[in-house]
């Protein structure tokens, strides 16, 4: 479903991405790892269309389609879904209305009906339950004095209310203390399923304990330089970052 | 010299008539008041864009215009209710081009202790409260600086005739909102009107009021002035919708005295007028009192809208909190100027306030002005303003979450001023605004 092929990515004169070919296949989970700076966050908001980035060489495929020639909001339409690192606050909206109008947007981008307010609701308090979250923080503004936790939760119960095909999880787990870790991977294991993709992008190992993953690639200096399953990622925790530099350099 | 400006001035062609039928209105001694508001009046005439004060507000536009009585319109319920808050349940008090009328309006069963009415019942209900507070709050006498500008206050006191007076005894509390309508409409004949609203809140009182101008069609002028006393420990929630025609000039006053621990709250929102200025002053005589002054303004087209606020801080420990929010849109102009005065004795004085403007066209304008004097040592004032273009993250976030463009810039603009009505306490007026608002916008 998502077929990204020798991106090059640059922000400025800085080229951050050098060369980043991956493959997901629905019903795959992917596991992005690397150390801070190594290009994992740029991916992320690259497949989601954020404009901070230049593409100079390369090509993403999303079901077929030329992602990057996509809209943000098309790319949403065709089934895609970024969980923010930092998740935005938007004073003034509602959860409600915000979820109320991306939903419909979808639904509308597929040729779907729009669904009743009282459809509506019913689907979004059986997703809020499955999130443990609070429904009085349905009425409260987006993200507004959310805690790092409420707003990581936040983002899934999004996920799970927008029913993507491919769910994008950009560092999902920073910020999370160990019950709040385990709510939000009980919600993107839920989504998981033969018909969608996942990409989780992560510093640590630990997420991984409960999103397990099937592929783990290591994403160094804007190259996936190993992939594995997933005792790759229990490898790293292990022994660190280091001892692929090490390997990359007894290659050289 | 005096006789040659009178004649020349649009505002005062027909005085002399008006003031004929509007003595009919009121007791003998509204009398004194015009006299004295016609005298100052005239020593000044209509303002020019070199008055300090009408910078960025011409009203070259009126110089010409006749502008005869307004009284005799009429209107029915269905057109009454048909205007976005028009429907609201509250106590209701109704005028049309300033004319009361009493077949719209309802305001029996008060509760004991408790006046709504017109300022003529009220004068002969309560007389000396009425002689104390009616254009007595209305001055800038005895106030630091003397940059202000009476000269609509001093006329809207020269057509003095009909109004609305609020009157909350000591410990009493009206808990169903009271909104007064000043609806407008212009027929063949343009014209000025001088709405009036005068409230007084004794000890520990509490109300909540929604004055509305609403614009029917036509061009005419609108000058109101509203008087606000808190005694101590008074609560009063004063939201204020202005949506006059788009070819109308609405040029407000209000003025609270507020004495120790009360708490004044102004929600003002303006989406209506050709040109429309706000003046709110407070003027707070006591100590750990609360002043809360909010505005939301939308001009689109040609408009402009134009708030000046006023906040004198007299007496120590008050806090006064201030957010005015401006969206602007094809050709339209904000203009924002808040004065702080800090007087000597007012140590411990909390002051902020903030300006935020979103430009949605390249023409569009914003000139804002904060105006800070202070003149005590132990205080905190912060005051910041903030012109921009919607916010790149939360617009990608609406994006990528399924939104289209537009219809995401839709929502964050109207989130920006959505914040401001959020502030509006009487549920039914919230929604009725929130429901203009986004009608303004689309």
């Amino acid at each position: 479903m998502l077929e990204i092929t020798n991106l090059h990515a640059r922000v400025e004169e800085k080229e951050i991405l050098k060369g980043i070919n991956l493959t997901v296949r629905p019903g795959e989970v992917h596991a992005i790892m690397g150390p801070n700076g190594s290009g994992k966050s740029t991916l992320a908001s690259i497949l989601a269309g954020k404009n901070d980035y230049e593409v100079t060489e390369g090509s993403v495929e999303f079901n077929a389609k030329d992602l990057l020639e996509l809209d943000p909001e098309e790319r949403a339409g065709e089934g895609l879904f970024l969980a923010f690192q930092y998740p935005v606050e938007i004073p003034g909206v509602t959860n409600t209305y915000f979820l109320r109008s991306a939903l419909n947007a979808i639904r509308k981008y597929r040729g779907d009906s729009e669904l009743s307010p009282t459809e509506f609701m019913k689907h979004i308090k059986s997703k809020a339950a499955m999130m443990e979250l609070d429904s009085t923080m349905l009425s409260r503004s987006v993200n507004e004095g959310f805690s790092g936790g409420e707003k990581k939760r936040n983002e899934i119960f999004q996920m799970a209310v927008l029913e993507p095909t491919l769910c994008v999880l950009d560092e999902t787990d920073s910020g999370l203390d160990i019950d709040a870790l385990k709510i939000v991977s009980n919600g993107v294991n839920t989504l998981r399923g033969p018909e969608r993709g996942v990409l989780v992008i992560t510093h640590y190992q630990r997420l991984l304990n409960y999103i397990v993953p099937d592929f783990v690639h290591v994403l160094m200096g804007g190259r996936i330089v190993k992939s594995g399953g997933r005792e790759l990622a229990l490898e790293l925790e292990e022994k660190g970052y280091g001892f692929i530099e090490e390997e990359i350099a007894a290659k050289a | 010299m005096l006789d040659i400006k009178i004649a020349n001035d649009p505002l005062l062609l027909d005085y002399e008539d008006r003031v004929r039928v509007n003595a009919v209105n009121g007791p003998e001694w509204f009398s004194e008041i015009r006299s004295k508001g016609f005298r100052a009046y005239s020593e000044f005439g209509v303002p020019t864009i070199r008055d300090e004060e009408f910078k960025y507000f011409p009203l070259n536009g009126i110089s010409d215009w006749k502008l005869g009585h307004p009284y005799g319109v009429t209107l029915t319920r269905e057109a009454l209710e048909a205007t976005g808050v028009g429907k609201i349940d509250a106590v209701t008090l109704v005028f049309i081009n300033g004319e009361f009328s009493p077949e719209l309006s309802s305001y029996d069963a008060l509760p004991e202790g408790v006046f709504v009415g017109t300022l003529a019942e009220g004068a002969e209900g309560f007389e000396q409260v009425v002689k104390d507070n009616l254009a007595q709050i209305a001055t800038y006498q005895g106030k630091l600086g003397s940059t202000n500008d009476p000269r609509f206050v001093e006329l809207n006191n020269a057509l003095l005739s009909e109004g609305a007076f609020v009157y909350i005894q000591k410990n009493q509390t009206l808990e169903r909102p009271i909104h007064v309508v000043f609806v407008n409409r212009a027929e063949e004949k343009r014209f000025t009107v001088a709405p009036r609203l005068l409230v007084v809140l004794e000890e520990n009182a509490e109300a909540k009021l929604l004055e509305s101008h609403i614009g029917l069609g036509g061009d005419y002028l609108s000058i109101p002035v509203a008087e606000v006393r808190l005694a101590a420990s008074a609560r009063f929630e004063h939201d204020r919708f202005q949506q006059e025609t788009l070819s109308a000039y609405h040029i407000s006053n209000t003025f609270v005295h507020q004495e120790g621990k009360s708490v004044y709250t102004s929600n003002n929102v303006n989406f209506g007028g050709k040109s429309a200025r706000n003046d709110v002053n407070a003027y707070v005589n006591g100590e750990y009192a609360e002043t809360l002054l909010n505005g939301a303004n939308v001009a689109t087209g040609d408009q402009v809208l134009d708030n000046h606020t006023r906040i004198d801080h007299a007496l120590p420990n008050c806090q006064s909190f201030e957010i005015y929010k401006s969206i602007l849109k094809d050709n339209g102009v904000g203009v924002f100027n808040g004065k702080i005065f800090v007087y000597e004795d007012a140590q411990k004085t909390d002051a902020k306030q903030t300006n935020q403007a979103i430009l949605l066209s390249p023409t569009a304008t914003m000139n804002t002005k904060p105006q800070l004097e202070i003149f005590a040592d132990d205080v905190k004032c912060t005051h910041g303003a903030t012109i921009g273009q919607l916010r790149d993250d939360a617009m990608f976030y609406l994006r990528a979450r399924g939104v289209p463009k537009a219809q995401a810039e839709a929502i964050l603009v109207y989130a920006f001023a959505a914040e401001v009505l959020d502030k509006v306490t009487i549920e039914e007026a919230k929604s009725a605004l929130e429901a203009v608002l986004f009608e303004k916008l689309a």
